[in-house]
């Protein structure tokens, strides 16, 4: 597991922020290597922990090592068959630059957040059957941040 | 955290006892004592600091007993170490991949003009530095063992890095320390936190910052091509380092090498404070003895009376102080 953490890992944000912001480009670049990272950590996860559903459940339980790996907190709010929900007291988002506008933060927020939550829905519920929001509370000064995922209601 | 926590109360309380007690004594004992009083006072407070004497020595003495038991356990295992664990192969193995990585980082940092990703590299080259350093060392004494000349990678270091290799290898003067240098050397690579414990963020290895900058390596690759070679071989690095250092490791936890050391160091401190008591305890009863009660007349009495006043509750504080800092040791 921690040979499969250490593999597929991310860019640190306080570094990748700043090239991005100097290059002027790249975020196309950034949300495909997320998206392709989050994919293999999350496929990889699965098998290691012997998950063979594809339900909220898995994706709670790959979804919170993944954060503890990555040193983020967090507290589950909710866990149903349609919904998880958990909040966070830090996020790795709030320890760029202190020069980094909020504007750009927010930017970056919705990059990263839209493809890691994309690449764990789609690996560990199936494509297109979930949703995923996020307050930003963070960044914009509250104490706590809240991620929900819900499954898309079949017609 | 808790660990101060408890300091600031304990000396809190200590504070707010020797203030409460230094009051009353000033305002009801020294104007109601005789001279019979104070000489017996003064006998009684020598006895008791010769008492909490004998109990601090007595701490001392099974404080510096655990040390040497542990470092004559560790003493037996270093040359072990040296001889299996760190063979002359897989050092040199070890030394040649981080001096490549500082070289590699190194030269990543001096072309790299956004500053957080230059400290990144920096930081990666600056660590690597110091395992090199701490692995230089530990094969100076292995050759030293073996009656070989030193043939350790002074070369390659540059004058500010010599220093720094000068100074740990001055520093071992005991054979258990070779242990310190290996656990610094784990402890740089891969971070002593527990997995999933800690905020990787507030104390990152080695490992982690390679990974970091592999990471950034790649997106970079995948906007201009340019660092694909880099990323490849710093990867390959990367890699055999860690089968390397965690083949070290794995022993090391497997022998409770970190469980001793630790437990050595919670012994070193323990001695310490000990040795300092006893210091208080030795030199308060010999200043009576020897300067106030050779000196203690009826016509002195009440020119002394004051001292004598601070030394009882001195050695009432003592008992106090001894009293909480037991129950301390014992709690912790």
């Amino acid at each position: 597991m921690k040979a499969l953490l250490i593999e597929h890992s991310t860019p640190p944000l306080e570094v990748i922020i700043p090239i991005l912001e100097k290059a002027g480009r790249g975020e196309q670049e950034l949300t495909t290597q997320l998206y392709n990272t989050y994919t293999s950590l999350a496929k990889g996860m699965k098998e290691i922990l012997g998950l063979k559903d594809k339900n909220m459940k898995t994706l709670a339980k790959v979804f919170e090592i993944s954060l503890g790996f990555e040193g983020v907190k967090f507290e589950p709010i909710e866990l149903s068959e349609s919904r998880y929900a958990l909040s966070i007291p830090d996020c790795p988002m709030i320890h760029v630059g202190k020069d980094v506008s909020f504007n750009v933060k927010s930017k970056f927020c919705d990059l990263i957040c839209t493809s890691g939550s994309r690449a764990f829905m789609d690996t560990l519920l199936s494509p297109n059957r979930g949703t995923c929001t996020w307050d930003k509370a963070l960044i914009k000064g509250a104490g706590k941040c809240t991620i929900a995922f819900e499954l898309v209601k079949s017609r | 955290m808790s660990y101060q926590k408890n300091s600031v109360l304990l000396i809190s309380i200590l504070l707010v006892a020797v203030g409460l007690a230094f009051a009353l004594a000033w305002l009801n004992i020294a104007k109601s004592l005789s001279y019979a009083d104070l000489k017996t006072a003064l006998e009684t407070t020598t006895a008791t600091f010769g008492t909490l004497l004998g109990i601090i020595t007595a701490g001392l003495m099974f404080t510096q007993g655990k040390f040497s038991e542990l470092a004559s356990e560790l003493t037996d295992k270093a040359p072990n170490y040296l001889a299996e664990v760190f063979s002359l192969e897989k050092m040199q193995s070890i030394s040649t991949l981080l001096l490549a990585l500082q070289k590699r980082f190194a030269e990543l940092a001096a072309t790299t003009t956004v500053t957080e990703e230059r400290n990144l590299y920096e930081r990666a080259r600056v660590k690597a530095s110091s395992m090199f350093v701490n692995l230089a060392v530990l094969l100076n004494l292995k050759l030293k063992q073996q009656g070989l000349p030193d043939t350790a990678q002074v070369s390659e270091m540059d004058p500010n890095l010599y220093k720094v290799y000068q100074k740990r290898r001055q520093g071992v003067k005991k054979e258990w320390q070779v242990f310190d240098l290996i656990q610094q050397i784990t402890n740089i690579w891969e971070a002593p936190t527990v997995f999933f414990a800690e905020n990787s963020r507030s104390q990152s290895a080695l490992q982690a910052d390679l990974t970091s900058s592999l990471s950034i390596l790649k997106f970079k690759e995948t906007v201009d091509k340019s660092s694909a070679n880099i990323r490849l071989e710093a990867s390959k690095t990367l890699s055999d380092l860690d089968n390397e250092v965690s083949e070290i490791s794995k022993r090391l936890h497997e022998d409770k090498i970190p469980q001793l050391l630790s437990q050595m160091r919670h012994a070193s401190t323990l001695r310490g404070k000990y040795f300092y008591l006893a210091l208080i305890f030795i030199a308060a009863p010999l200043l009576i003895n020897l300067l106030i009660l050779p000196q203690l007349s009826e016509t002195t009495a009440a020119f002394f009376q004051p001292i004598i006043s601070i030394t009882s509750l001195l050695s009432v504080m003592g008992v106090l102080f001894l009293l909480l800092y037991i129950y301390r040791i014992l709690s912790e």
